[in-house]
């Protein structure tokens, strides 16, 4: 009796922990943005609505811009890697061909690959395109970046879906289009999402690309806005940081209590389950 | 409608080496037959029952339906499942978890570009013959085995295909539902007047359910013929083994001058058995007890069946199973019994 | 026959856009990137071949082995802190708990929100004068002053393995923990009949069977620490001194100046070291039996 008293008071302790240590940060986030300096600990606290009026209000700090861009960018690249993860993943684990595993190798392969070694080329390419700057440049080499990660996602939902559901389809008469459009997508639909937020998670949160393929806020995502943020004067504005690092939070915790489970099966599907 | 299967044969190639699954399959399958495919496990079955289907194609001979080639080596004879009208029930029912069970049992007849109103009266007139119109709009997720399966067969009869292939339907039901539910699939087949194939490897199921039955092992039919003539005059040592419970008695020995000799006693051979080293074979239910027998053992172990028991009784260095009525009998106990005239079996054996 | 060629080549029509997407915007970039690592390739020079002299003057920078190390070194401290703190939280999501929906997505928006995002808070968190992680030290009296976080060789490296393992635990955590549901109840019912304590439990039954999920997190997670570069660009520009630079970061500044030839030498040094990686990784975790 004792020692359960024990065990689960432990536990609790543990849970809690796991709370602060996942969450402290945010919180801090939260009162910064806030506040009107960012000396608060030490300085005593005076609660503004400033910073979220200056972010919101003031254009040339485009943060509105940055948002736009990564949403737009996100969710062209996340549905089009998901259209393509999709096709790939029908006719890797329904259609007979060869090298099956020959793909699948090549891509987990490439997706380890450090971005940094693509973005010379990268830069290259899109100056001759004309396509610096654009959100465009973003768009292609991120479907290219996440495909491997949803390929494996997508082929191991639709490897547990039953063959005999296939050949029902077939025998009631389903070409292979209609076999993937009408059975094999809606039955895996709950994959797919758990794909599409993966992916929307992966191209809203990458870095590297868009600093180095975007120079200003006609194409600028968050990440590099906030991480290049310049204030109205010199110093760091921490509190506008703050305030948008917020406001571009809050929408993404939202969404990650709405949809972990979903989140969850997909980032186990692709890392254990193969 | 009649199906010929001629000298069908299906390899399965992969880089490594070839796998022959079917070697040379011969079966004409009767119009309104109920024609069942029994066998064990990798036997080939459901690849010829796809075949049939129109799911794989044969790498040898060729697939009549009526008088119509639907299938030959030549893939260009090859005639897709839905030209063939015909309708499959699987094993693990291959529901479309996304549907209401109408629109699962609908799925056929939207696929055939049907109209809103053929669709209803179909889907309504297939699930009151199933008796699951109570069910339409449920998905099959929320339905039992036995309800699911009535689901599938109500979207296979639905578009009134010439024939129904069965892969083993019944294999994840309990055993109460599935002779249940084999006395209903029988009565339903009779009503519709199609031809049915009917995959299993349960030898009950493929006795009471098929009109002829063809055993298949090794890719080969081992024999054709109806439930009693299998029964009764087994052409090898596996059909024999294969069918009827309890299992067959089966002994070495060999045929000399038309008679064999089992614990010292001598029995007439067959009218056809070979000459030489042979497998004997008798069925428990051959075996009379009584104590005049020429046969004398001692009872090791009894089960019991119900109505009957089986009586293991060693004679010697051999174990004879013996179905019998009297229940009496315990373990430890000397019997005399005799085979029966003219039920003995004899399968050539390899010295 | 021609329909029958066709018929063949279906199924490589259904992977042939992806294939075309990854072929011309991974692939190919990295074959141009090791092409033009042969090449002298500055902003407004002559473009000329040269064969390995950007190899021959990486290898003799100190700038390049100072990030190679401290790559290395950051792996072999980030990575196995992540993996006992994400094991750790785990064990505890696998427990049952009220509210453990909650708590799991609690663990996981570290892991969501975007690093830069996450960086530009640790970085205030360590800023000397009014930053959280100061304040915390000076009121429980662990630290005699503030501490320079992020002006000292010492402390920049503490700093941003603290900033990468609160960021990455999670992932570690969610797999794992799949792992740990994947271990049959039956097992650890039988070994609590046996009269084991739930430490016992864990290092003699769970531990061994979430040994294949470990070792993929493993290398997963040092892969990815291999190209670490967003939190570093953030919090310390790679400072002071270079001291937290990684290779990825090191490659980056020649880019940025203009020397793509010397910028692509020093990518691909990092490209074969986290190749090889990739290599051990498709080898001892079990993806060539899943993929056939």
């Amino acid at each position: 009796m004792k020692e359960e008293t024990l065990v689960s008071a432990l536990t609790f302790a543990a849970a809690c922990f796991m709370a602060v240590f996942s969450l402290a940060p945010f919180l801090y986030m939260f009162a910064t943005s806030f506040s009107a300096s960012p000396d608060y600990l030490t300085g005593g606290f005076n609660f503004t609505l400033a910073n979220y009026s200056d972010v919101l209000g003031v254009r040339s700090l485009h943060f509105l811009d940055y948002l736009r861009n990564s949403l737009v960018v996100s969710f062209v690249s996340s549905a089009a890697t998901v259209l393509l993860a999709s096709l790939a993943a029908y006719a890797i684990t329904r259609l007979e061909m060869k090298g099956k595993a020959a793909i699948l190798l090549f891509v987990l392969a490439v997706s380890m690959f450090p971005q940094v070694s693509l973005i010379g080329y990268l830069f290259r390419v899109m100056t001759e395109l004309d396509l610096i700057n654009t959100r465009t440049a973003l768009v292609l080499p991120y479907i290219a970046w996440i495909l491997p990660l949803a390929l494996w996602i997508l082929v191991s939902y639709f490897a547990q879906i039953p063959k005999e559901l296939d050949r029902a389809a077939v025998i009631d008469g389903c070409t292979k289009w209609q076999v993937l459009f009408k059975v094999l997508l809606p039955v895996a639909l709950p994959g797919i999402f758990s794909t599409a937020l993966l992916s929307f998670i992966f191209a809203f949160n990458e870095f590297l690309f868009a600093l180095m393929l975007t120079t200003d806020y006609q194409s600028r995502t968050i990440p590099v806005g906030i991480a290049l943020f310049q204030g109205l004067h010199g110093e760091t504005p921490w509190g506008q940081i703050m305030a948008a690092s917020t406001l571009t939070t809050l929408p993404i915790l939202l969404f990650t209590l709405l949809f972990q489970r979903h989140i969850v099966q997909g980032l186990t599907r692709g890392a254990v389950k193969g | 409608m009649k199906i010929h299967l001629n000298g069908v044969q299906k390899t399965y190639s992969t880089l490594r080496r070839e796998t022959e699954v079917l070697k040379n399959i011969n079966i004409t399958v009767e119009d309104r037959e109920f024609f069942v495919l029994l066998g064990p496990s990798g036997c080939g079955k459901s690849t010829l029952l796809n075949i049939i289907a129109g799911l794989e194609p044969v790498t040898g001979g060729e697939v009549r339906f009526g008088g119509r080639l639907v299938a030959s080596v030549n893939k260009k004879d090859f005639v897709q499942p839905k030209e063939r009208n015909v309708a499959m029930v699987f094993q693990n029912y291959a529901l479309y978890p996304h549907l209401t069970v109408f629109e699962n049992i609908a799925f056929p007849l939207r696929i055939a570009r049907a109209g809103e109103e053929e669709i209803k009266s179909g889907v309504e007139k297939s699930a009151e013959i199933l008796k699951i119109s109570g069910h339409l709009q449920s998905k099959p997720a929320e339905l039992s085995g036995g309800e699911r399966q009535r689901v599938a067969i109500a979207r296979a009869i639905v578009r009134r295909p010439d024939v129904l292939l069965f892969d083993e339907p019944l294999s994840n039901l309990d055993a109460q539902l599935r002779t249940a539910t084999r006395v209903e699939l029988k009565k339903l087949q009779r009503e519709l007047g199609i031809t049915a194939v009917y995959v299993t490897h349960d030898q009950v199921e493929a006795m009471t359910l098929g009109d002829r039955v063809a055993v298949l092992k090794d890719g080969l039919v081992q024999q054709l013929d109806t439930a009693i003539g299998l029964y009764e005059r087994p052409a090898n040592r596996f059909v024999a083994q294969f069918i009827g419970f309890p299992q067959i008695n089966l002994f070495e020995t060999e045929v000399k001058n038309g008679t064999f000799s089992l614990c010292g006693a001598d029995f007439p051979a067959p009218a056809q058995a070979p000459s030489g080293p042979v497998w004997a074979g008798i069925r428990p239910s051959d075996i009379e007890l009584k104590d005049a027998g020429p046969l004398n053992g001692r009872v090791d172990t009894i089960e019991l069946l119900g109505r009957d028991a089986v009586l293991y009784v060693s004679c010697g260095r051999l174990e004879f199973a013996i179905l019998s009525e009297r229940k009496d009998f315990r373990e430890g106990d000397a019997v005399r019994f005799s085979l029966n005239p003219g039920k003995t079996h004899c399968f050539p054996r390899r010295p | 026959m021609k329909k029958r060629f066709f018929s063949s080549l279906e199924p490589y029509l259904f992977v042939a856009p992806l294939a075309l997407f990854v072929v011309f915007f991974v692939f190919i970039p990295i074959l141009g990137t090791v092409w033009s690592s042969f090449y002298s390739d500055v902003t407004f020079l002559e473009r000329r071949f040269s064969f390995l002299q950007n190899y021959g003057a990486l290898f003799s920078d100190p700038g390049f082995w100072k990030s190679l190390r401290f790559t290395l070194l950051f792996i072999s401290v980030a990575v196995p802190l992540e993996l006992i703190i994400g094991t750790a939280f785990a064990v505890v999501l696998d427990l049952e708990i009220p509210l453990r929906g909650l708590l799991r997505a609690c663990v996981l928006i570290p892991w969501a929100i975007p690093s830069a995002i996450s960086a530009r808070i640790w970085e205030l968190i360590y800023n000397y004068s009014f930053g959280l992680a100061n304040f915390l030290l000076a009121k429980t009296g662990l630290a005699r002053g503030p501490v320079n976080w992020l002006g000292t060789d010492f402390g920049a490296f503490a700093a941003v393995t603290a900033a990468d393992v609160w960021k990455t635990a999670p992932f570690v955590a969610i797999i794992v923990l799949a792992g740990l549901q994947a271990v049959p109840r039956d097992l650890k019912l039988q070994a609590k009949i046996d009269r084991a304590n739930f430490a016992q439990v864990f290092f003699k039954v769970t531990l061994p069977l979430l040994k294949p999920v470990l070792v993929v997190a493993l290398l997963f997670r040092t892969i990815d620490s291999l190209r670490i570069f967003d939190v570093l660009y953030v919090l310390t520009h790679g400072g002071p001194g270079g001291a937290t630079a990684s290779v990825s970061l090191y490659a980056y500044k020649y880019f940025l100046g203009g020397d793509f030839g010397y910028g692509s030498a020093a990518s691909v040094a990092l490209f074969l070291v986290s190749f090889a990686l990739s290599c051990l990784c498709v080898k001892y975790s079990g993806f060539t039996e899943a993929a056939s």
